[in-house]
């Protein structure tokens, strides 16, 4: 890949050359306000300014790729996000949620992410950025992160037209991954020379680190744990709303089947004897995990946005990650690979039918 | 559950079948006077690819004590490709099921409009195969 390096004070310099060199129309980048980091939509590259302690900021609120679900807009919005959110663009894109043409998807390395009230609240100890050591040091003072950036292996950027990676001491380097990519550095007037950002040691070294992580985690592995880990739910279908991959413009949930009130709830208690109000915990969460089965990315988002603090980490990324494995679908990693469910071959998991 | 009660337990059995091979197959062990036990309740689908794995979630979370969809094999489709698509569908259901320990209760078969005689002995080794795991713990469950 083609890229170059970048001082942290020049990431201002480049994010307002793309606006103002018209590579893209606007963009979508966090900015910082006072102790927190939020996502904000810019069309002024006057608006933009101390981006350094933005990009990299460990917080997460929402997942930026939700914000653009749906937007087929002939404008060219650049998003600038960590991998997690550029994946689910990328399958957004896929599943014709967005227009490939109109966005320059831009990467930034990420070492695992707090929430968003954690952040704000401990941003004294937690800084503009942290490492894994910082990590672990602030473990030991009660302040940990997400668990699902605990347990993700794709911390480091490596999808998207662009990515911002962290090279060596502070500097960045700033590479194209696609032909649109390297155009846009081009055109910013950037000296590309051949990077080798494979980074293959460290990735192995956070892969191990949140393989065991995913196993000290209780795990789901029958219906008695399932209806306990979901006792609390009140359907509330938060989990669904921001989630950027669960995109039915009507949601089964919503009609009158999925949401039965009044006589049909009486129709279901008559037919069962008795039924749990609110009715459908189990009915919603399968559903919906077979729904986002092969393109759950893993964010989390769905459980920073559960209003019981149910633990949703443990269920829709690690089971999602099963599916995935048999259809060996990595989401948000190659644009113009098909979704599972809309290719198939001749001849394939036979093993999986019995 | 003693082994008395099991002998008297008749599993509740829900059927999705393809119309051009399975439903076919179904008729065909009717007219062919092939006996096989009563517990299944079909519903015909137009096509395997019209089997949308919410159905057999409702099917078990309403208390079917077995769950089977059944279509051309793969490859005769008479739609060309539509039990191809299933396939892929059904694998990533029975996926997410086994991780509960509900996948035993669904089973899938590919069974051709000329087999009347493997539908009726799927249908026996079925109802058999789910008398032995007893009735579905989610029917009686205040869901």
């Amino acid at each position: 890949m083609k890229g170059a390096e970048l001082k942290r004070e020049d990431l201002d310099g480049l994010l307002k050359g793309l606006l103002e060199k018209g590579v893209v129309d606007c963009l979508i980048v966090p900015h910082r306000a006072g102790k927190s980091v939020a996502y904000m939509l810019v069309k002024d590259a006057d608006k933009i300014e101390s981006s350094a302690s933005a990009l990299f900021a460990p917080s997460f609120s929402v997942n930026a790729a939700n914000l653009v679900k749906g937007w087929t807009i002939k404008e060219k919005v650049g998003i600038v996000a960590k991998p997690c959110e550029i994946r689910a663009a990328v399958e957004l894109i896929k599943l014709k949620q967005l227009d490939n043409e109109s966005v320059l998807l831009i990467t930034t390395d990420c070492s695992g992410a707090y929430t968003n009230q954690v952040y704000r609240e401990h941003y004294a100890e937690i800084g503009d950025q942290v490492d894994s050591a910082k990590i672990t040091e602030l473990e030991g003072k009660g302040i940990t992160i997400r668990e699902a950036c605990a347990i993700c292996e794709n911390r480091l950027a490596d999808v998207g037209d662009i990515i911002i990676a962290r090279g060596a001491g502070e500097d960045l380097v700033v590479a194209g991954l696609t032909e649109k990519g390297e155009g846009a550095l081009t055109a910013l007037e950037l000296s590309l020379e051949d990077k080798d950002l494979e980074r293959a040691a460290e990735k192995e070294k956070i892969a191990v680190e949140a393989k065991a992580k995913l196993a000290s985690l209780p795990e789901l592995n029958s219906l008695d744990a399932l209806e306990e880990f979901l006792q609390d739910c009140i359907v509330c279908k938060n989990c669904r709303d921001v989630c950027p991959v669960c995109y039915c413009k009507e949601c089964f949930f919503d009609q009158p089947l999925g949401d039965p009130v009044g006589g049909d709830l009486l129709n279901l208690a008559e037919l069962r004897g008795a039924i749990g109000l609110p009715t459908g915990q189990l009915f919603y969460h399968l559903t919906r995990v077979y729904h986002v089965s092969t393109t759950c990315v893993a964010c989390g988002a769905c459980e920073d946005a559960c209003p019981k603090d149910i633990p949703l980490t443990r269920f829709y990324p690690v089971i999602t990650q099963k599916v995935q494995e048999i259809f060996k679908y990595e989401p948000g990693k190659d644009v113009d690979e098909p979704l599972p469910f809309t290719a198939y071959e001749e001849e394939e998991l036979e093993e999986c039918l019995r | 559950m003693g082994e008395e009660a099991k002998e008297e337990f008749e599993p509740k059995i829900v059927g999705f079948t393809c119309n051009w091979c399975t439903y076919a197959a179904a008729d065909l062990a009717g007219t062919s006077r092939k006996k096989y036990p009563p517990n299944s309740r079909i519903i015909r689908l137009m096509c395997s690819a019209r089997l949308d794995p919410m159905f057999v979630l409702k099917a078990l979370l309403n208390g079917a004590d077995g769950v089977f969809f059944s279509g051309c094999h793969p490859g005769e489709c008479h739609y060309i490709k539509g039990n191809f698509y299933a396939r892929r569908r059904i694998a990533a259901i029975r996926t997410i099921l086994k991780q509960f320990g509900l996948d035993d209760r669904f089973k899938s078969y590919w069974i051709s409009a000329s087999e009347g005689e493997k539908f009726a002995n799927t249908m026996k080794s079925l109802t058999e195969e789910v008398k032995e795991l007893g009735p579905n713990p989610l029917g009686g469950k205040i869901l």
